[in-house]
């Protein structure tokens, strides 16, 4: 068993995980500073101009008038889904003008962007409809000492999302290009293999797109601090408001009052997944009741695709991954994380003392009143139930998708096998010639020699698979006529 | 790097300040997600008096993914190979992220006080284990008292 290849993950994890193998922090500092330039001199830009405004608001995912005219239909698919991509990491922006009950209906970052695979509109009806918690700024900690005042203060200088980890190492030497441009195409090395380009075409992508996400975030995050300010101003002014700055205040109105701040973080509780301090309700867990934030909970799913893991038989020869039959590939639904139960799935009671945001009053209206309704019963009948498989109802078409490339792969690595075969007898007759035949001849001569039996069994074998392939073939050819034929009578 | 998660800095602090018996863990001061830990053998295995060895690693998904587990000192146990590498389900498949480095560590230390040959990671020794358990626990305390052995205080 020893030499199963998934054992060996563990090995590879500590390669790079020895402390002092990470030790590039000099190399990419400089680079840090100058993207930290360019990144203030476009937030800049913004108040002056739009420009930036349009280009980070979707101008960039319109294709270039001009280019790629002539394209196949197979590489507008892949730019379909680059601006899928993009649309989904769009909806990952925390939005301060989008709560729920004083959250918000994006993730505050606690885990890395390319970990956020949720359907994103799904999680926002639903914490929308009240059926899931939204996602609330988490406090890194909570002191019960805390008098209403200090609380209020800290709740005030949270951020709207959690600071970004600019340079990943992934990125360190990917060229972004003008993020403002669409095109890209310049960067990729044109001397690389048609295979190669297009991992690198990939690759830019992907860090084009990361420093994008940044991008708009930290431009809802100059908005979101901005407002603040101007709200601190309002405050510090007369409480009877001029009509002017009434109407400003309406702007801001997506902003909590105090009363709301205060209640929100009051009675709040530490998830016991991430540590982390936030506000209640909590969702629970429907097995057990254990709570759980929205932003641990979006990260729990099924497993990737795998073979079933069955018990070994130590005198039995481990069998090749390679040599598995692809729909034995499967995929169990997350287990709860607490109980372990199958088909992990989570109740949310929503506060009935403060609907604020969507669908509720506006947040900055808010008054605290002393709630005397009694806590609801968890296990009421009408309470929803999400499942892991709820936020991400493309599991199955992943789970097949993966069958598929797998089937290809062993088609390909069963055609590499037989033509491998068919030029290893060549190589042992080149070893047999003597040195004064170039290799051209020698070719020539092996070819025009007898071939050698096993090239014929070999032959056999193709033209036999060939036949059978064929023969398939038409089976389907016909099943699917008949089918069309039932279909239109 | 990218600053710490909360959850890795309260699990630390409270390994350091709330150890559990026979454990210990301390991250490195160069990268606080890899830590150094021995586990004492367990009573009544053939462990028992050694101290092990390990290091852990927590990945950047951590506590999404398992922590990566591997003994430094040699160890003579059916689910543990030359390499250190450790056959453990929570460390693999049944990892969830309500468990901890203390519950993993807490595991580990159970292995040895109960190895698993039917699911083995070192063949020979599950073999050996089968067929003469006797034998090979006299090998595995041998081997605790070879190269497992406690530093004088």
């Amino acid at each position: 068993m020893g030499n199963v290849p998934g054992k060996i993950d563990q090995e590879d994890g500590f390669n790079d995980a020895r402390p002092n193998l990470s030790n590039n922090t000099t190399s990419s500092d400089s680079a840090a500073k100058q993207y930290e330039g360019e990144v203030s001199s476009r937030v800049r830009a913004r108040r002056t101009t739009s420009l930036v405004n349009n280009i980070l608001n979707g101008n960039n995912s319109r294709p270039r008038a001009g280019s790629n005219i002539s394209s196949t239909s197979r590489r507008k698919t892949s730019r379909e889904k680059e601006l899928a991509k993009e649309a989904h990491a769009k909806q990952l922006v925390v939005r301060c003008n989008e709560t729920v009950d004083g959250g918000f209906l994006a993730p505050f970052g606690c885990y890395s962007f390319e970990k956020l695979d949720y359907d994103t509109t799904v999680v926002k009806n639903l914490i929308i409809k009240r059926k899931l918690a939204p996602f609330y700024t988490p406090l890194q900690d909570f002191d019960e000492s805390w008098t209403r005042d200090e609380l209020i203060k800290i709740v005030d200088g949270l951020p709207l999302h959690d600071t970004f980890d600019e340079n990943l190492e992934e990125f360190e030497d990917v060229p972004i290009g003008n993020l403002r441009k669409s095109a890209y195409n310049e960067l990729i090395d044109k001397s690389l293999s048609k295979k190669e380009q297009r991992r690198m075409h990939a690759k830019i992508f992907r860090a084009r797109l990361y420093k994008k996400r940044i991008l708009w975030q930290e431009n809802e995050n100059e908005s979101f601090l901005e407002k603040k300010l101007e709200m601190r101003e309002l405050g510090n002014k007369a409480i009877n408001l001029k009509d002017s700055q009434n109407s400003q205040a309406k702007k801001n109105c997506h902003f909590p009052s105090d009363d709301l701040k205060y209640t929100l973080y009051r009675n709040g509780s530490e998830c016991p997944i991430c540590f982390l301090y936030f506000a209640a309700p909590f969702n629970y867990s429907k097995c057990c009741q254990q709570p759980i934030c929205t932003e641990c909970f979006v990260q729990i799913k099924r497993a990737d695709p795998h073979f079933p893991h069955d018990e070994v038989d130590p005198t039995e020869p481990p069998t090749n991954d390679n040599e598995k039959d692809p729909n034995l590939l499967t995929s169990e639904p997350a287990n709860c994380p607490y109980c372990a139960t199958a088909n992990f799935s989570i109740t949310y009671q929503p506060p009935t003392d403060r609907e604020t945001g969507i669908g509720g009053m506006p947040p900055d209206t808010y008054v605290y009143k002393e709630c005397i309704t009694a806590k609801p019963d968890a296990s009421e009948p009408h309470v929803s139930v999400i499942t892991s498989d709820t936020i991400r109802p493309d599991w199955e078409t992943k789970l097949n998708k993966e069958r598929s490339r797998l089937m290809r792969r062993s088609a390909n690595a069963t055609a590499i096998h037989i033509s491998n075969r068919l030029i290893d007898p060549n190589h042992s007759s080149r070893r047999n010639t003597s040195n004064s035949v170039t290799p051209i001849q020698e070719e020539s001569t092996s070819a025009s020699r007898s071939p050698e039996p096993t090239i014929n069994e070999i032959e056999d074998q193709m033209v036999r698979e060939a036949i059978r392939l064929s023969l398939e073939d038409q089976d389907n050819r016909k099943k699917s006529k008949s089918r069309n034929a039932t279909l239109r009578p | 790097m990218a600053s710490l998660p909360k959850r890795i800095i309260k699990e630390t602090e409270k390994l350091v300040s709330d150890p559990v018996p026979g454990i210990t863990a301390e991250p490195h001061d160069d990268n606080l997600r890899y830590f150094q830990v021995t586990i004492e053998g367990p009573e009544q295995s053939p462990y028992e008096d050694g101290v092990f060895e390990l290091e852990l690693y927590l990945p950047d998904d951590y506590p999404m993914e398992a922590p990566k587990v591997r003994f430094l000192t040699r160890i003579y146990h059916p689910n543990i190979d030359r390499l250190g590498r450790i056959c453990l389900d929570v460390l693999k498949t049944n990892w969830s992220p309500a468990l901890q480095i203390r519950t993993v560590l807490l595991s580990i230390q159970a292995l040895l006080a109960s190895p698993n040959p039917n699911d083995p990671l070192a063949n020979d020794v599950a073999e050996d284990w089968i067929k003469n358990e006797e034998g090979a626990k006299a090998k595995a305390r041998e081997w605790t008292r070879s190269f497992a052995k406690k530093k004088p205080e």
